[in-house]
């Protein structure tokens, strides 16, 4: 199958340090994968990397096969925590804003992911809670019909019923041959629907493996394979 | 459903629909789910229950009639086959389980009958 990801020696300094060192990852098309590491391990640097939000990288990200910005930006459908826009501003201008700026934006789609997750559109995002504020940040970047779909931790602190929520929007609304790469430092809550894990450990990319590999082959859950892997315990062949 | 993490997902989703049909809560000849629907009321990914409904279609406990969605087969002694074998599986993992405590084979169908006895007086079905 074709790579929608192709990655080739990335490497990325911000104030002459090294935050990411000769990566190397390539994501098939129609894949779900977890991009798993612990806080500060460069998980979100390397997702601005592959949306071509960060510059100044050395090395190659292809997306379809393309590696200029524009035609990252266009395939890459990437929200971030929505830091760019004014605490004050109301949910629906945000979502106005999408539709101006991304042509490939779906009013029809986000109408039906907000009302399976109950978004309230009236707030100001500054009011919403962390788990409101999750599911606009999903409800916005699946609305956009690109190759990839790029979630940064999008459990983070929020209620369980919350969660469950978010994972069946995801799997309902992924389109078979889009890409979706959540990140997460915690992974038992979306172990169930990756197909690969990606985990990064010292800068780089440690390992890349089936999550059903890791459970037939070492009969332990993906939770325990990474906990495994970063106190150490090297289970790598 | 709660899946164990330790296990091949797949693998869990075939017996739950082999468990499914073997008592009867998918009839022979019942349509099943869409593939994306299953995936959302198990919370596992599609890819994953893509490969589980394929092995089941190859196996002809499922029949996938095109452009019309995946049935349960109407042959009855394919569902007895696969009771049949769910049934022998779990024998083998008490069996194995017991003779790891070397319990001895006759040993063995003493407790269980002794069990099974107890169980029906006891109220709740709990047995400690």
């Amino acid at each position: 199958m074709a790579n929608t990801i192709e990655i080739e020696n990335l490497t990325y300094h911000k104030n002459y340090r090294r935050i990411l060192e000769n990566i190397n990852l390539q994501i098939e098309q129609g894949k779900t994968v977890g991009l798993l590491g612990e806080n500060g391990a460069g998980k979100t640097t390397l997702m601005r990397l592959i949306a071509g939000v960060a510059k100044g990288a050395h090395g190659t990200v292809k997306i379809d096969g393309e590696d200029q910005v524009a035609a990252k930006k266009a395939e890459v459908s990437f929200s971030g925590q929505l830091d760019g826009f004014n605490p004050s501003m109301r949910i629906d201008k945000i979502i106005r804003f999408y539709e101006d700026v991304y042509s490939d934006f779906s009013t029809e789609r986000y109408n039906q992911i907000a009302g399976f997750l109950q978004i309230d559109e009236g707030l100001r995002l500054s009011a919403l809670s962390k788990g409101m504020k999750e599911k606009l940040v999903i409800g916005l970047t699946l609305s956009r019909d690109t190759k990839v779909y790029l979630l940064d931790e999008p459990f983070g602190g929020i209620d369980s019923m919350s969660r469950k929520k978010i994972i069946q929007s995801i799997i309902k609304w992924k389109a078979s041959d889009a890409v979706i790469v959540v990140s997460d430092h915690y992974v038992s809550e979306i172990a169930s629907i990756l197909d690969e894990v990606v985990i990064i450990k010292d800068k780089t990319i440690y390992t890349k493996k089936s999550a059903e590999e890791i459970r037939a082959q070492y009969a332990e859950g993906i939770e325990q394979y990474y906990e495994s892997i970063y106190e150490g315990n090297d289970m790598d062949d | 459903m709660k899946f164990d993490d330790k296990i091949p997902i797949y693998y869990q989703i075939k017996n739950y629909i082999y468990g499914q049909i073997i008592t009867g809560k998918l009839a022979p000849g019942e349509k099943i789910p869409a593939v994306r629907q299953l995936a959302v009321d198990l919370t596992v990914n599609v890819n994953t229950v893509q490969r589980a409904l394929g092995e089941l279609i190859s196996e002809g406990i499922l029949e996938s009639r095109r452009g019309l969605g995946n049935f349960v087969t109407e042959d009855q002694a394919t569902i007895e086959e696969v009771k049949h074998k769910l049934i022998m599986q779990q024998l083998h993992e008490m069996y194995e389980n017991l003779h790891d405590l070397n319990v001895t084979d006759d040993e063995i169908v003493a407790y269980l009958r002794q069990y099974i006895k107890d169980r029906r007086t006891t109220k709740d079905g709990q047995y400690n």
